[in-house]
């Protein structure tokens, strides 16, 4: 019985969750997202052509980064048009 | 002031350094100074950054690449292979990179990136960098003498720790921002524990590396710089423009050494008037350095009958450079 009632309390808590703070967990999420790019964008320039710094110490960093560079370069070499702003 | 009292007058500046233009005397003058403070009984490390060291030279062995060597009782030199330094620390960025992600090998893309990266002109000098910071803050010699590179390099070196320095904040910062952002979005799915960030810890990490340099190269309690000078006019010129810029960078400049001074005993009537041209013009531009830099000036080095190398020579120098107490005099 209790496992069931602690079942029912916790659909409630994510229906809660859903209504209340899933936007905003999301949104810091994609802040992060965001940012986690301009980090490998100013540490790993290199990569688009663009040298920033000595990559000595950027190659340090590298292997925590090494999953996220594709994704990270095709969203900066990606062409963008106007309905980039709107959305 | 000599020489001698500005090392002995101030023992807790362990960190020395001798500054100038190629070919001045500087590696022969950081060797003596090394013997002469190993010979009064201090652990000494002499190192060189150079990319095109000449310690093995001046002790006549070869220490090229194999970490401090004992040249003898309380001396050890090092020379750093910068090349070996890459090659190892490229190895060791694949091996992590495997090793994480449990790859059989490196993406091409990445592996492009390791070696394009080693083959900028910056990656040697930070890679000496990175080197001399692992010497000193391993810390268990008395003095650390650098056998510095020429003028140019030096203040690259100089301004390249205060560059890292500042970048290194920046990124920081923004790593500790991102951080928030993660534990914003754990708290709202009411995850326990945020994972932590490795980026975060390696980047501390650095800092922790370029600060220890940086401080020690800009802390005129513990550093001692001297510049070398030879009498001529564009070394004066030169060094004083040099002296200028180092200033700037807060580098503490503990005074100047004055090498390749013409034994006196060459000022003869009969001397061949090419010899006596030369000694008229130097002791010109001996006035012009007492009128520079004054009371700095800690020792004239006298032109040596031949090139110093090797210990007995080394010894020899040392003998008349630390000799006299107080003023020095040409």
């Amino acid at each position: 019985m209790a496992k069931k009632k602690g079942g029912l309390l916790s659909v409630f808590k994510d229906i809660v969750y859903g209504m209340s703070s899933h936007e905003m967990t999301r949104h810091a999420v994609r802040t992060r997202a965001s940012m986690e790019h301009l980090f490998i964008l100013i540490t790993m320039g290199d990569l688009l052509g663009i040298p920033i710094l000595p990559p000595y110490y950027s190659l340090r960093l590298l292997p925590y980064v090494t999953p996220q560079i594709s994704s990270w370069k095709r969203r900066m070499l990606r062409e963008r048009d106007v309905t980039d702003v709107l959305g | 002031m000599s020489l001698k009292t500005a090392f002995e007058s101030q023992p807790e500046r362990r960190y020395v350094m001798f500054g100038g233009k190629g070919g001045l005397g500087k590696t022969t003058l950081s060797a003596t100074s090394a013997f002469w403070l190993a010979s009064h009984g201090k652990r000494v490390l002499l190192f060189s950054v150079d990319p095109q060291a000449s310690l093995s030279d001046i002790f006549q062995r070869d220490i090229f690449g194999k970490g401090p060597v004992k040249i003898m009782d309380n001396l050890w030199a090092q020379e750093v292979d910068a090349d070996r330094r890459i090659r190892e620390y490229q190895e060791e960025i694949r091996k992590k990179i495997l090793d994480m992600y449990g790859f059989d090998r490196v993406p091409e893309e990445i592996d492009n990136y390791i070696s394009a990266a080693s083959a900028e002109p910056a990656m040697e000098e930070s890679a000496i960098f990175d080197a001399v910071v692992d010497i000193i803050v391993q810390g268990d010699y008395d003095y650390y003498i650098y056998d510095l590179v020429p003028l140019g390099h030096a203040l690259y070196y100089l301004s390249m720790a205060k560059v890292y320095d500042e970048w290194i904040n920046k990124i920081t910062r923004l790593r500790e921002e991102m951080r928030q952002y993660d534990q914003v979005a754990a708290t709202m799915r009411r995850d326990e524990t945020v994972q932590e960030d490795q980026i975060l810890t390696e980047l501390t990490y650095i800092k922790d590396r370029i600060n220890a340099s940086s401080r020690i190269l800009t802390d005129s309690n513990r550093t001692a710089f001297f510049f070398v000078v030879v009498p001529e006019e564009m070394i004066i010129l030169d060094t004083r423009k040099a002296a200028t810029l180092f200033a700037k960078f807060d580098v503490p400049i503990s005074g100047y050494v004055v090498n390749r001074v013409l034994p006196p005993e060459l000022r003869s009537p009969t001397a061949p008037p090419y010899l006596q041209n030369r000694i008229a013009m130097q002791e010109r531009y001996l006035a012009d350095i007492k009128t520079a830099f004054g009371a700095q000036v800690l020792a004239y080095v006298p032109e040596m009958e031949r090139d110093v190398t090797g210990l007995g020579m080394i010894e020899r120098l040392a003998r008349r450079l630390f000799a006299h107490e107080g003023e020095a005099r040409p």
